[in-house]
Parts: structure tokens; sequence; C-alpha cells
């Protein structure tokens, strides 16, 4: 603990479990509005622990800075999404070119250290290394937090604790996780030379590529692949349902350690000629929520509490994007509005404080949440993972692997059926399905 | 390292050479007992190798961890006590 908390002072009017996205745009936005607020990571600078794929939507993070063009460490600005499906040694891709600046990739650590300071430049108080043992709660109001032997009081404690929440779950609040609400993704960095990247990638300077893939590069996991192409480097991973893949493993059905999986796929014939030549300069995991609403916990608020970011379950997933860092701002922007309106109506009770649930569920984020829902469900569907992606690569091969005869698109698609044994009816079942929920 | 080189496969131990760790000296996870643990699927999803068997014992290793969580989303705490490495301590990422 580089600061004894007890040094810095004993009371805030707000405190803040967690640097990640959203505990720093709440520690903006509530210092701004003239609250002495105190911001708490366990980790050794803001983000140190925060692995992630690499793409995050600018305009919910224009909404709070809009010098966020100008000044946030933005890695390349995404002007190609990518989406395969891979069957083997067979791929087939999709792309698509983008008009604007949507998203960006950057390195998590070094956006959320970006937002930390601009907390600390409008007057909040920043400790790391300082894990947060409890949320106290007396007489059903909160009363402050306890790391150790250090208590400091607060009016209002916001839990950004992201995904792996020891704290709601001590307070009652969340309840043991399910392991087919989480996913583990399990990540690669490799540097590769910036030009190599842009010419690889058909970039212009500064432009980015995210890419995701479905298929067989999971080993029959529920889940899938990322590529994001950094400044100079590329990150690559799978993400994987954790519930599956312990029953796999547990029955036999998957004996090889996911870091060979991530390592196979980095080998894939199909992808490894963008980065040949690449090294390896990190290597990692951590878990993400699956999507949809299964990771919310029931309430979001209580007596001097709200709940923020991936620790409320705030993920949207849908299959061709993961978006964890815009929700998990906009429901920070959510909460510190609510947090000023209560102050103003006089205290910061669990009946001021409800506005925040309503605010959530009129945003987008719930919206798309809702929307989505039972996403996670049809990319668990093992027709998804597994039979379709091995049905579009063999459609493909019968269209471009012929020697002699040229199919039409109906009998490549009819005899491709056919060898995969999957009906037609089924296909078209299944994509109505999917299409209601992307 | 050759282009050759390169396009190996790695193995874990080679994977876990890139990362930076600032390694607490108390363990902040611990097997208190293995019963009923599904074994098989924390040797093969703790993305960084840190269980393993000796004999019919699980070992757990604590120094390699990124505090991911998983193990402790596939056990209890009455068989795995979990917590945070203090003080900052644990993996450093530089990148990500
Ligand atoms: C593999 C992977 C790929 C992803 N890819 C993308 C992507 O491309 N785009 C996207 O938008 N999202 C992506 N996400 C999701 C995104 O990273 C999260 O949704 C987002 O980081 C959530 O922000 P948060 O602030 O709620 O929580 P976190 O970012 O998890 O921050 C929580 C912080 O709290 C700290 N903390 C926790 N407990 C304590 C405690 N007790 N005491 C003190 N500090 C504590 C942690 O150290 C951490 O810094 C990905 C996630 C993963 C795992
Ligand atoms: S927290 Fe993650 S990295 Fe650490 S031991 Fe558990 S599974 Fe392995």
């Amino acid at each position: 603990m580089r600061v004894l908390i007890a040094m810095v002072r004993d009371r805030f009017d707000i405190v803040i479990v967690g640097a990640g996205p959203a505990g720093c745009t709440a520690a903006y936005l509530l210092a701004k509005a003239g609250f002495s607020v105190l911001l708490v990571d366990r980790g050794r600078g803001a983000g140190s622990k925060l692995l992630w794929g690499g793409k995050a939507y600018a305009q919910p993070l224009r909404d709070i800075w809009p010098e966020l063009d100008r000044e946030a460490p933005i890695h390349r600005w995404v002007s190609r999404d990518r989406f395969s499906f891979v069957w083997g040694d067979r791929v087939l891709t999709l792309e698509y070119k983008l008009g604007r600046k949507v998203a960006f990739t950057v390195y998590l650590p070094e956006l959320v250290s970006w937002m930390a300071r601009k907390a600390e430049s409008v007057g909040a108080t920043f400790i790391d290394e300082v894990v947060i043992d409890e949320i106290i709660v007396r007489d059903g109001v909160v009363y402050g937090v306890r790391s150790g032997n250090d208590i400091i009081r607060a009016n209002v404690v916001v839990d950004a604790e992201g995904i792996n929440r020891m704290l709601l779950e001590k307070l009652g609040l969340a309840s043991k996780p399910n392991p087919y609400s989480l996913s583990l993704g399990v990540k690669e960095v490799l540097s590769l030379d910036s030009k190599l990247i842009e010419e690889r990638f058909n970039l212009d300077k500064g432009e980015g590529l995210a890419w995701l893939v479905a298929g067989d590069i999971t080993k029959g996991i529920p889940g899938g692949g990322f590529i994001y192409t950094m400044r100079d480097s590329i990150s690559i991973g799978l993400v994987l349902s954790i519930g599956h893949a312990a029953d796999m493993a547990e029955k036999g059905l998957l004996k090889e350690h996911v870091s060979s999986l991530v390592e196979s796929f980095r080998l894939h014939p199909y992808f490894r000629v963008y980065w040949r030549e690449a090294d390896i300069i990190e290597y990692g995991g951590r878990m993400a929520i699956e999507g949809g609403l299964s990771y919310m916990p029931k309430k979001l608020y209580t007596n001097g509490l709200l709940v923020v970011g991936d620790a409320a379950g705030l993920l949207v997933n849908t299959g061709y994007t993961i978006r964890g860092v815009d929700t998990a701002v906009t429901s920070a922007r959510l909460a510190a509005e609510t947090i000023v309106e209560a102050h103003n109506k006089g205290g910061f009770t669990e009946d001021n404080l409800r506005a925040y649930e309503e605010k959530i569920k009129r945003s987008y984020i719930y919206k798309e949440l809702v929307e989505h829902r039972g996403i996670e469900d049809v990319f668990r569907d093992q027709f998804f993972f597994t039979k379709f992606p091995a049905l579009a690569t063999r459609i493909g091969a019968k269209l471009f692997e012929s020697d002699y005869e040229e199919p039409s698109m109906l009998r490549a698609l009819l005899d491709s059926a056919r060898e995969e044994d999957i009906s037609i009816l089924r296909i078209i079942y299944k994509l109505g399905r999917v299409a209601r929920k992307l | 390292m050759s282009q050759q080189s390169r396009l190996k496969q790695l193995k874990l131990e080679e994977l876990l050479q890139r990362d930076v760790w600032d390694v607490d000296e108390d363990r902040h996870i611990e097997v208190l007992n293995q019963e009923g643990l599904p074994i098989k699927a924390l040797i093969i999803l703790c993305p960084m190798g840190c269980y393993s068997m000796a004999g019919d014992k699980l070992l757990m290793s604590y120094e390699g961890c990124v505090e991911c969580g998983t193990c402790r989303v596939l056990s209890s705490p009455d068989k795995i006590r979990w917590s945070y490495p203090r003080s900052g301590r644990g993996i450093q990422y530089r990148y990500t």
C-alpha cells in the first residue's frame, strides 16, 4: 500500500471501488459535480489487471469526454469489421467497411489510466494497491468500506468491482457466480511493425481491423475467437464458456489445455500469414460475461450503494460484438446523475437511488440486453458453433474448390446439408431464431 | 528468433515467460479440500496452469496466477480459499 488510507482522510462523500472504465467514469463525473470522491483499485495503477479484447465504442465515451478523439490513447480507428467461419483448414470470411469513426482499438490499461487521470484532474483522489475487503452496512445503510483494519466512511459507495463480485456476494446482493453465465478469455499480444499491419490488413495509416471468428477453433466449446489490430501489435484470443468447457473437461471430451487452443488459433494456416514474424509479448486470461440479462443482480441499488459496469452484469454480447466498456461507462454516467439528483432531493436513500435502475432500463444498454436476450443460448447451441461453420465452409468448398464442374449455389447448399446430415428446414428454422436475436 | 521457430506451438511454460508478476509472499489462493472439485477442469481451464496433480494430490501454485477468478467460479469457499494479492502484487499486465 503506497499511501496509508488513513493518511489521506477518513471520510468522503463518495467512495468508488474499482478503477475500471465504470469506476473511473463515476469518479470523474462525481468529482466534477463537486463531491469529495475516493477511487480505489487493488492494482498497481489503474487498469493493470484488465486484460480484454481490444475494441471500444466511442460515442458513449465522447458523451463524457468530448476531447476523446484528440486526447485518449487510441491505437487505431476501426475501419474494417470481419467475421469468419472456420472448419479445419476451410474458412469463409465476410468483411464490412465502415464509413465513420465508430469504434477504436486500445490497450484497456492505457485507456483506463487516461480516464483515472481525468478523474484526478477534476479533484478525485485515486489510491491504488488497496484491496477493499468489505462494503460496510450498518442498520441497513451503507457506512463505508474496509481494507484490512482501515475503515473509510462514505455517504455513497459505488461498486465498480467488475465481474468478480466478491463484495456484492458478501453483501448478499449477488449470488455465487454461475459458470454458464461466464466465459474465460485467453489472449496473446503479438508484436508487429505498424506498417506491416497496415499492409497485411489493407488499412490506411491509423486505421484498424476487428475480426471475430466462429468454428472449430474452440474445439467444440461454445465461444469464439477475436483478432484486433493495435498500433504495433495484434491481439488474438479465444472466449470460452466456462460451464461448458468444465463439463467437457470432466467428461474427458476436452484434453488440451486452453493455452494450446490459443496457440493452435495463432498457428492456423489461414490466420498465421498475417503475423508470421510476430513475437508473443504477453499472454493471459480474464473472465467475461456471456451476455444477456443472466448476470444482472436482482437490485442495482440499496441505501447508499449503486452497482455499475460488469458488477451490474451490463455487458452486451451479440455474437458479432462485445460491448462491455461503453456500457460500463454509460451505467456509471447514469449512476452519477442519480447521485446528484438524490443529493438535491436530500439524501442517498434507497428511494432516491431507485431512479438509477429506471435510467438503466430506459437506456440503450438495457434495450440491447433485452433485444439480444437468449443470444447466449443461440451461440451455445451446438448448431451454431459446430454445425453451421461446418456447413458454411463446406458450401464454400463446393463452390470454390471444384476441379471441373461448378455447382449452382442451391446445389452446393443441398449437397452440403446432406453431407453434414442437416435438414434444410432445420437450417431455416435456426437462422430465423438467430435473426430474431441479433 | 527465426520465422521457423515463431511458427512453432509454444508450451505454456514458454508463454508464461512473456509475463511479469510481483509475487506476493502470502499465497492468495489455497486448496482447502480437493474432494468433489472438478479437478480436470481446473487443470485444463486455469489459463496459467496453476493447478496440477502430484500423485493423488491437487497442487496449486499461486505464483503464475492472473487473478481471473475461473477457479473460484468452479469451486466453493470451503474447497478453495480465494482472495486477491495485497499491495498491488500479482500479475502486472503491460499491454493487453
Ligand atoms: C477477453 C475479454 C475481451 C473483451 N473484449 C472487449 C471488447 O473488445 N470491447 C469491450 O467493450 N469490452 C470487452 N470486454 C469486456 C470489458 O473488458 C468489461 O466489460 C469492462 O472492463 C468492464 O468494466 P468495469 O469498470 O465494470 O469493470 P473492470 O474493468 O473489471 O474493473 C474493475 C476494477 O476493480 C478492481 N477491483 C475489483 N475488486 C476490487 C476490490 N475488492 N478492491 C479494490 N479494487 C478492486 C479491479 O482491479 C479492476 O481494476 C472484454 C472482456 C474480456 C475478459
Ligand atoms: S484465478 Fe485464474 S489464473 Fe488464478 S489460479 Fe484461478 S484460474 Fe488460475
